[in-house]
Formats: structure tokens, C-alpha cells, sequence
């Protein structure tokens, strides 16, 4: 029983790719009609689903493809012209098989669907007998087909009344059911029966070849099995191609892929880990060693990421293959001339896009056809060629792809775009005015508009492109489009190659640092605030030519404000389908590549979250979902100069400042303490410096200066100098350092650490009470 | 033969279940504090527990769930217990730790003020929950009875649900 389910599995993993096939060489096959090879091919496709479809008894199937085989036979011997009205037959039948299909893989069986053949294969019959009937010569080998029974219902096909042609027929389908069985282990049982099969000829599927090798009657079986087994390869039809292939669950690839992230993860911790260590232990002979191990494991690792990426690669012909059949159907219905040209379509990508790339792609060809590409007349009259032209390209461009769609139609015209932009109310007619033409093409991924003047069967509904821009976006994709009236239209769709493990452009907002996938990331700059504008209540900034709304990203995410950013601020410019936001963020920290891990259940849906990532510190840091960010953008109406400016100075006397004393010794901090009376400020005491850190850490004083120890139990001054610096927050606090260490060395330290001040014992109070005021302005 | 050797069977199945049987009525648990009250989880619901470690805030959240934390390699949510059941925020101390609780499909970390020891209690001895306290929320699983105090042994799932 087991072995029949996985005999079915088989066979219909290689039907579905088979058909895929068929349609293919179909539509090819109406432009070449002439194209024997091309026939041949097609005919042998068919043949081998119809031989393992009546193997596993599914009649109903087999039937089918007994008549369109009848069809195909027909035009392989030249008795039967293919027109398109006999390709439409053809290419329905071929259709009908696929929802049989889909019908065996759901169900197990074809009959439960209840799909009827009848129609379909009288009119297949009706060309196969009637188009032979009308051709003058009518062979007697066709004379004798025309009873022919609907499909070989078992084995014992009274063979002595077949013609040659069907004789060749059950020996394929007899080789291709040795083939399954050999599967089983049940070689025996037919191995007599097969050789009691008269054989009189045999067809080599290998040499693509009509002529029909004659041999002998009484072949071995072993030599007839072997050469069935050295057919199944050349099957796959890529006859140049006999690559070595093994499927494997998308499942375990996942996993892979899970594993290769924490991998990457641990790689980013080691180098940082190295980074630290180097800094630390400068010029020792063990660094060398240690650089070469972290560096080789870094390179072993990235080289592994890829090669795992390339095993969920797909080639994008996967999605392409179905458009020339579309395309052609399309202007069938349309009474169009329409030309589909695909280039690139060997460009691969990740599996899980190329299932998500789909539909955007068919809505946006649909359009071209119907709204782009204009009827004959219209082309005839405005001096272009009658055949409509649609190009379909992919390339690689760095960690993206870009599939571009062309037509050469009549364009899209921003005016009209505008006009009916306010017409529906999406926008107001200032804001209208205000739009450049790329903009107004951008309106056409608005839901629910459409310049369509009449609703089609095809497209009119103003859905698609709604469609198209929800599905780039879950990608991180970009989407340009260009177009130019009369000319045709551009449609650029930038996607990046792989989810999992993505590059990052990692920004910090005040004390937190978030994550935005670079591929969303247009550009950054850096800008006075001055520049920043306040139209209607929102900030924009000018770009170049462009005006660019402007959000801070502490605002999104309600960051607290805990330092003011100077006179300068960086803006991120990010990117998405059609548009643009400037986010300001206070630091830019770098590019880094990040593994995609979710919050877990309990966090999902965040909004403005996509997922979160482990640095090479071992912190936790969030990834932004940019779509979301740009919704959210909208609903924030902070005045960002007006913000950064009024940051109001609360401290105005002597008293209001906090100085915080690290030392060990009472009687040192005692010193301090009494140096710094005349100034009037407040004294905090901390006896180590993991103390003084927590005060710092937990802000329950604003401290405005620290006067630190160096020689100090638990930490000492030269690292919590170093852990201070690691807020942002106290990246202009003043730190001080007073210690009886004098030589240049621990000087050098303390500057290395970060400490502004150095202060070296026995000082004067005065000495001492003149270095703090100087550092805190007073 | 065969009686004697389903005898022998039978006897050894016997000698298996029944110290099953015996701790089936015993509950162990793990005993903390937060605020003034002691609280208990069952042992087996909970990961592990853990020091204080940094985490990153999440935006857009109620205030007890602090933010997500790394736990080798996974990234966990932090909630604060504290919070959860409306008392006054505490700092963190020498005793502070995070219990890190497994569920179903969850899993995530509880602030708590300190540990206090692992509890084997009769089943019996457990009562239902009041209905005064967290009830609304279904969080207590019930009231243990101890000789000397009182626990709220809570449940694990509700805690770990999302209620936002």
C-alpha cells in the first residue's frame, strides 16, 4: 500500500512538471508550427503521463490524454494542420488535465471531482476524424484508427490488431510500467509477460528522432529494462542537461537555513569578541593565531550561508513559464496582437519569493495587455507595429533582482491619473498640483483606482495593482515605474534575494538601536537642522529636487528623549513600492548582516516590528518593518526643529548640578567632597564602580559629572569609564579621574577609556574644584 | 507458561505504576516572591531560571511587558510580574532573577523579587482561587495551604497568554 502511495507521489510530482512543460512547448509550438522536433517532444509528454496515469488506473485522465494524443499524432504524421481554433482545443484539454491532477492529489482518485471529459474529448475527436476526413490522403493506418478503443484498458490488448503505430505505444507504456515496478521488487510476475509481448520495433526517446530502430523480436528483458531506465532521464526533456538532481523537503532546507542563522549569529559574536580581545592585548603573539581561526571561520561561514541560499534558489523561469501561455490566451480574447519576449529568466532567487512573485507578475502583464497594449487599428494609426510588444526581463543587480516589464503601448498619462485621483477624493487637488509625474504614476497602486474606461473580463476593477503593491511590499521590494504617453510603460520591481538572513543598516534612536533592512534603505544623510521645514504640520526636508516628509524614529517608537542631538542630525531615506519617508534617527551605527528571528507568539504583530535580531553583543536589537513605519509615519505630527531647539535647560543654580564621587577610601571622597564645597553643587558617594554604574544605569539622578578612582575593588576606573561611554546618553558626560597613578601610560589608558579629565594625586582642592567647574560650565 | 508470565508482567506493570500513582498526589512547585506575597509555579512549567540580563524595550506594549531578552540565541519576552499585578515598581536587586516559563506554544520571562525554595504540596491541600484576587483574569490556579503561610500557586498557560 505504501508503495503505491509513493508510486503516486512520484507521479504526480512528474505529471505537474510535465504538463508545466507541455503547455510551454505548446504555445512555442503555434508560432513553429513546422517544428517536428518541437511535436515529438510534446507527443512523448503527453504519452507518458497517459502510460502512468492508466498504470495507476486512472481512467479518466487516461482518457483525456488518449484523445489529445490522438490530436498530436495526427500533426506528427502532417495529416493534421495545427490552427489556432485545434491549439484552443488543445490547450483546454491541457487544462482539464491539470485540475485532474489537482483533483489526484487532493482526493487520490479522479473520478470524485466529477469532471467531464465527454465534451472535451468529443471535440478533440471531432478534429482528429473530421480534419483527417477533409485531408485528401487518407492513409489506411488512420482508416484504422478511427474504432480505435478510448485507452488500453488492461494488459490483455489483443496485439494482434494494433498498427504498427499502437504496438510502439503499449511498448512504451509496458516499458514504463517495468520502470514502476522495478520500484516494487515485483520484477517477476511481468518480466513473462513482457517478453511474450511481440516486439517489432522500438522507439529511442533518447536520439529525439522519429525513425523507428528496428530490432529484434525476442529482445532480452534485462537489456529492454535497462534501456527504460536510461530513457527516464533524457524524459526530463532538457536533453542537454542530464544533471545529477535529488529533491528534497523545503522542510529540511528550512531548517538548514535556521541552523546556518545561528551560525552567522555566533560568527558576528566571535568577531566582535576578537575586536574586544584585540583592543585589549595588543601587540601578544596568541592575536595572530586567534585572527587567523576567527578569520577563516568567518569566511567558511559566509561561504556556507551562500551555498545554502543557492539550495533554495529557484530559476525565475518557474513563474515566467506560465506568462507566453497568458499572454497568448489574452490577446486571444482581447483580439489583440500581442508578443511576449522573456530574457533572464535563468535568474534565481528564493524559493519562498518566487511562490510570492507570482501573482504580482500576472496582474501587472494582465494590465499591460489589456490597458497598455492598444488593438491593432490604433497601433496602425499612430505609425507603431501592429504587434503589440511585451518584454519580461529579469536581472541581478547586487543582492537584488529586478524584474522589469515593458510595453510599448500607449502609456500612462499622469494627468488623467491626477484628475481621477481627485475625482475619487484620494486626494486634493492642491496636493495633486504638487505631484510630480513619477508621483502620479505611483497612483495607480491605489486601491479601487482604475483609468480603465470600461470593466473587463481582464482587468478594470482598480484590484490588481493593489495586489501588486501588497505583495512587493511583504517582500521589501521597491517598485518604479516610468512611463512615457504613447510610448509604453516601465514597471521595475526590486526585490531582495533571500528573507532569512538579511543586510542591515542599524540606526540608533536616543539610548535604542533598531534594525532597517537595507534593502528598503535608499539612502542617508547628513543635514543641518536648520534645514528641516514644517508644511501643513508635517517636517519635510529638500532633497535635491525633492521634498521628503521627515519622522524621527524616537517619535514612532516613543523613545525617550534623554539627550539633545546637536546642530546636526542624520536622516535615513527608506523606500518602499512607491514611496519615500526620511527617518531621523540621532546615530548611525553601520551596516550588518542579521538573521530574521520573530518575537514568539506572545509578541506578534507589533506593529512597526518585523522581527528582532541578535547582535555580536549578544543584545537583542529590532528590526523595523518598514511598511508599517510608513503608515505609522502619518500619524505623527512632532515639530522636529521646534523639539530639538526648545530643549529647555533645567538646571540654572549651583545646586541643581549632581556630582557623583567614585573612590574606595572614605577619606579620598571626604577630599573630594570638601574640594568642591565652594562650587556648591551636590555630592553623590559610590564606593566601587559597579555601584556608581547602577546609579548611573538607573537614572534616578541626572548626574552631570564623575570624578573617578582608578584603584578600585569589583571594577575599576578604567573600565567603568569604558562601560559608561557604552550609554549614549553619557557620551559628553564629564568623567574625571583622580588617582595616584602618574606614569604616561596610565594617562594614556584613561584617555582610551574615555575619561575627559586627569587628575593625578596629591591636588589641590583648588586645582581640583577648578577642573569640575571648567567641565560642567559653572 | 504463559499464565506465569502474565502474572510476572502484571506484577511488574503494578510495581510501575504505583509510585506514579504516589507522586500523582504530590505537586512539586517553585516558590518566589513578589512584593509581599509568595507565589508558586509547577516545577515542570518552568525553563529555567536565570540572572538578571540586558534586554531591548519593544514599542507599542503595555508597560508590564518590559521588552525581549536573549536567551542563547532565541529572543524571549520579559514580563514584568510586578506590574502585571498592579503593585509598585521595584529595582532590581542581588535577589532579583527572571523565571523563564514554557508553555504550549509560549515561552517567556518573569521578573520575580526572589526565590524561595522548592515546594512539594498534597493536592489536596490545594483550594480554589478566591474570587477576589486576579480571578477576573483566571491567572490562580489555587490556594496552597502550607503550615506555616499560604501560597498562590499560579497557572502557567493564562500567565502566558497574550492579553493585549
Amino acid at each position: 500500500m505504501e508503495d503505491i502511495q509513493e508510486i503516486l507521489e512520484d507521479f504526480l510530482v512528474e505529471a505537474f512538471e510535465l504538463i508545466e512543460q507541455l503547455d510551454q512547448n505548446l504555445v512555442e509550438l503555434e508560432s513553429n508550427p513546422d517544428d517536428l522536433e518541437l511535436l515529438n517532444s510534446i507527443f512523448r509528454v503527453a504519452h507518458t503521463i497517459k502510460g502512468s496515469s492508466s498504470f495507476l488506473n486512472f481512467d479518466i485522465l487516461t482518457g483525456l490524454t488518449h484523445h489529445m494524443e490522438d490530436v498530436l499524432n495526427k500533426a506528427r504524421h502532417g495529416d493534421l494542420k495545427l490552427t489556432p481554433e485545434v491549439m484552443d482545443v488543445v490547450l483546454e484539454s491541457i487544462d482539464l488535465m491539470k485540475s485532474l491532477l489537482h483533483a489526484i492529489r487532493d482526493s487520490g482518485n479522479d473520478t470524485s471531482v466529477g469532471i467531464d471529459i465527454t465534451d472535451i474529448c468529443r471535440r478533440l475527436d471531432i478534429i482528429s476524424n473530421g480534419e483527417a476526413a477533409a485531408n485528401v490522403v487518407v492513409t489506411a493506418e488512420e482508416v484504422d484508427e478511427s474504432p480505435t478503443p478510448t485507452y488500453e484498458e488492461d494488459d490483455n490488448t489483443d496485439y494482434s490488431k494494433l498498427s504498427d503505430k499502437e504496438v510502439e505505444d503499449e511498448i512504451e507504456r509496458l516499458l514504463k510500467m517495468r520502470k514502476e515496478e522495478d520500484r516494487k521488487r515485483k520484477e517477476n510476475t511481468s518480466a513473462t509477460k513482457a517478453a511474450a509481448v511481440p516486439t517489432p520495433s522500438f522507439e529511442s526517446l533518447k536520439d529525439n528522432d522519429e525513425e523507428i530502430a528496428p530490432k529484434a523480436a525476442a529482445e532480452p528483458v534485462a537489456a529492454k529494462r535497462a534501456s527504460a531506465e536510461a530513457n527516464a532521464p533524457a524524459k526530463k526533456e532538457s536533453a542537454s542537461a542530464m544533471e545529477q538532481t535529488i529533491r528534497v523537503e523545503v522542510k529540511r532546507l528550512d531548517h538548514l537555513m535556521n541552523l546556518i542563522g545561528e551560525l552567522v549569529l555566533g560568527k558576528n559574536r566571535l568577531l566582535k569578541i576578537y575586536d574586544d580581545v584585540e583592543e585589549r592585548y595588543e601587540g601578544e603573539k596568541f592575536l595572530e593565531e586567534l585572527n587567523q581561526v576567527v578569520s577563516s571561520i568567518s569566511l567558511v561561514t559566509t561561504d556556507l550561508q551562500i551555498a545554502v541560499m543557492k539550495t533554495r534558489m529557484l530559476p525565475i523561469a518557474k513563474v515566467f513559464n506560465k506568462f507566453p501561455r497568458m499572454v497568448r490566451d489574452l490577446s486571444r480574447e482581447l483580439g489583440k496582437q500581442i508578443e511576449l519576449e522573456i530574457s533572464g529568466e535563468e535568474t534565481e532567487l528564493d524559493k519562498s519569493i518566487v511562490e510570492e512573485i507570482g501573482d504580482p507578475l500576472v496582474h501587472i502583464i494582465r494590465n499591460s495587455c489589456d490597458h497598455g497594449i492598444e488593438d491593432g487599428a490604433t497601433r496602425r494609426a499612430n505609425g507603431k507595429a501592429e504587434m503589440g510588444l511585451i518584454q519580461l526581463k529579469a536581472y541581478n543587480e547586487g543582492n537584488h533582482i529586478v524584474i522589469e516589464i515593458t510595453d510599448d503601448g500607449k502609456g500612462l498619462d499622469p494627468d488623467l491619473l491626477r484628475s481621477k485621483a481627485v475625482e475619487k477624493g484620494m486626494i486634493t487637488e492642491r496636493e495633486a498640483d504638487a505631484m510630480t509625474d513619477k508621483e502620479a504614476f505611483a497612483l495607480i497602486f491605489r486601491p479601487s483606482l482604475s483609468t480603465a474606461k470600461v470593466v473587463t473580463n481582464v482587468s478594470g476593477r482598480g484590484v490588481g495593482m493593489d495586489v501588486v503593491k501588497t505583495n512587493i511590499e511583504k517582500l521589501n521590494g521597491i517598485i518604479d515605474v516610468d512611463s512615457e504617453v504613447g510610448h509604453g510603460t516601465v514597471i521595475k520591481l526590486k526585490i531582495p534575494l533571500t528573507l532569512a538572513i538579511i543586510q542591515a543598516l542599524l540606526v540608533g534612536a536616543q539610548e535604542e538601536y533598531y534594525a532597517i533592512p537595507l534593502a528598503s534603505v535608499l539612502e542617508t544623510v547628513r543635514i543641518p537642522l536648520d534645514e528641516i521645514y514644517t508644511i501643513e504640520g508635517k517636517n519635510v526636508l529638500r532633497l535635491r529636487d525633492e521634498v521628503l516628509s521627515l519622522v524621527r524614529l524616537s517619535d514612532i517608537f516613543g523613545v525617550k528623549q534623554v539627550y539633545e542631538g546637536g546642530e546636526h542630525t542624520y536622516v535615513v531615506v527608506i523606500g518602499l513600492a512607491e514611496s519615500k519617508l526620511g527617518v531621523v534617527v540621532d546615530t548611525l551605527v553601520g551596516q550588518e548582516e542579521i538573521v530574521i528571528k520573530s518575537l514568539g507568539d506572545y509578541l506578534q504583530g507589533i506593529e512597526g516590528i518585523a522581527g528582532a535580531t541578535i547582535r555580536g553583543d549578544g543584545r537583542v536589537t529590532l528590526i523595523v518593518d518598514v511598511a508599517a513605519l510608513m503608515n505609522l509615519a502619518k500619524g505623527i505630527t512632532v515639530d522636529i526643529r521646534a523639539s530639538a531647539e526648545a530643549v529647555v535647560k533645567t538646571k540654572t543654580v549651583p545646586s541643581d548640578y549632581i556630582v557623583l564621587a567614585v573612590d574606595d577610601s572614605a577619606m579620598d571622597r571626604n577630599i573630594m567632597k570638601k574640594s568642591m564645597e565652594p562650587i556648591g553643587v551636590k555630592v553623590l558617594e559610590a564606593s566601587n564602580g559597579q555601584e556608581a554604574l547602577n546609579m548611573l544605569k538607573s537614572a534616578e539622578y541626572s548626574i552631570d559629572a564623575v570624578l573617578i578612582d582608578i584603584e578600585m575593588p569589583r571594577m575599576d576606573g578604567y573600565t567603568l569609564a569604558g562601560e559608561i561611554r557604552k550609554y549614549s546618553k553619557y557620551k559628553n558626560l564629564p568623567l574625571i579621574a583622580v588617582t595616584s597613578r602618574t606614569s604616561k601610560s596610565d594617562r594614556l589608558r584613561g584617555v582610551e577609556s574615555g575619561m575627559s579629565e586627569y587628575i593625578t594625586k596629591p591636588y589641590s582642592p583648588e586645582y581640583l574644584e577648578s577642573v569640575v567647574r571648567k567641565n560642567i560650565k559653572l | 507458561m504463559n499464565d506465569k508470565l502474565n502474572q510476572i508482567l502484571k506484577k511488574q506493570q503494578q510495581q510501575v505504576d504505583e509510585p506514579h500513582k504516589k507522586e500523582d498526589d504530590v505537586i512539586q512547585l517553585v516558590g518566589f516572591i513578589i512584593g509581599q506575597e509568595e507565589y508558586a509555579v509547577p516545577i515542570l512549567s518552568i525553563q529555567e531560571i536565570i540572572k538578571p540580563i540586558e534586554y531591548t524595550r519593544v514599542p507599542s506594549v503595555p508597560t508590564y511587558i518590559l521588552g525581549v531578552f536573549n536567551l542563547r540565541g532565541s529572543v524571549i519576552p520579559l514580563i514584568d510580574l510586578r506590574s502585571k499585578f498592579k503593585m509598585d515598581p521595584a529595582k532590581v536587586t542581588e535577589d532579583t532573577r527572571y523565571i523563564v516559563m514554557k508553555g504550549v506554544d509560549n515561552t517567556a520571562g518573569f521578573v520575580i523579587d526572589r526565590l524561595t525554595e522548592a515546594i512539594r504540596i498534597k493536592s489536596s491541600r490545594i483550594g480554589p482561587p478566591p474570587e477576589t484576587i486576579h480571578a477576573e483574569k483566571g491567572m490562580v490556579y489555587g490556594i496552597g495551604m502550607r503550615d506555616e503561610n499560604i501560597l498562590t500557586i499560579l497557572k502557567v498557560e493564562q500567565l502566558l497568554k497574550r492579553d493585549f
